[in-house]
């Protein structure tokens, strides 16, 4: 199953992702990492996140485009961060269409599930801002934006994370009645 | 504590004026950092963070002073981490910082109301 967690800078949304994987009764634990290391701002924001993870028995895979070539152990539990990234290197590092770079993550992602028994992503919102973005921003929000849609549909719940609060928009998810807030819209 | 967040524009301010009406409110975008901590309102909490960082305060532990010295202030914030990562450095600083603390005041607060077209949800009510 797929559970998409999304939300805004600095929403908790990874912590929340975190906590959500360990949930599942499943050992083997991979974190895919998608951040690319440019500067000191991206090491630190890395830092930052693997002193998160630590002690959490995650096995970190690094996958800054091509998400179809991740091999990893049958029936274990995935967490995908971020899908923002991904989105953004398949666009401007490897120079793919709006188009190509949907359905690379869409065979990225179909990989993951025939391996997997439980996928994480982790995604951002991106689209309410008040600048005027040129054409190429304008593009990396709409296939953002486009493939949180496809991610959603192929999701069993989708959990928006707002400081930390976990607000339900899709849950499928029966088990998880506990943090559901779905009764509540 | 009790927070009303959301997007520029959303009546935040209205609904929790309306459901405290005789409160005596600060404005972040001017108050000093000891009025905050003594204020039974604030508005504009996000323009406080942006004045702190400005003047390069250290914020790291500002959630935590504010829920230890005024745990029963109502917090008005704007959300600010919805758009595309700014490229502005501080730009990135500052909205980065708005929803770390906010999230932990979140997590300390009683009761959570998120307005969107004036309208609020109760996304936390303990």
């Amino acid at each position: 199953m797929i559970h998409l967690i999304t939300g805004g800078s600095g929403s908790g949304k990874s912590a929340y992702a975190e906590s959500r994987i360990q949930q599942f009764d499943i050992d083997r634990r991979y974190y895919i990492a998608t951040m690319q290391p440019f500067d000191e701002e991206s090491h630190a924001r890395i830092r930052r996140h693997r002193l998160m993870r630590k002690d959490k028995g995650f096995e970190t895979i690094e996958c800054y485009h091509d998400l179809e070539t991740v091999k990893i152990e049958e029936g274990a539990s995935v967490l995908l961060e971020c899908m923002s990234n991904l989105v953004a290197n398949e666009m401007f590092g490897q120079q793919k269409s709006i188009e190509e770079t949907i359905e690379a993550v869409r065979s990225g992602v179909e990989n993951l599930q025939r391996q997997a028994a439980e996928i994480v992503i982790v995604t951002n919102e991106i689209f309410s801002h008040t600048s005027f973005y040129e054409k190429e921003t304008k593009d990396y929000q709409e296939c953002l934006g486009r493939i949180n849609q496809m991610l959603a549909d192929m999701s069993s719940d989708v959990i928006e994370v707002v400081y930390g609060i976990p607000v339900e928009h899709k849950c499928q998810a029966k088990m998880y009645h506990h943090i559901a807030k779905c009764a509540k819209g | 504590m009790v927070m009303y967040i959301g997007g520029a524009f959303q009546g935040q301010d209205t609904l929790a004026k309306e459901e405290y009406p005789h409160i005596h409110w600060v404005d972040g975008e001017c108050c000093s950092w000891d009025e905050l901590m003594e204020a039974e309102g604030v508005l504009n909490f996000h323009e406080f963070i942006k004045e702190q960082l400005r003047q390069e305060k250290d914020l790291s532990s500002l959630a935590e002073e504010m829920l230890k010295k005024n745990s029963g202030l109502i917090i008005v914030s704007n959300e600010v981490g919805y758009g595309v990562v700014p490229v502005d450095a501080f730009e990135r600083k500052y909205r980065e910082c708005v929803g770390r603390v906010c999230t932990k005041l979140a997590a300390g607060s009683d009761k959570v109301c998120r307005v969107v077209c004036g309208i609020g949800a109760w996304i936390k009510d303990a």
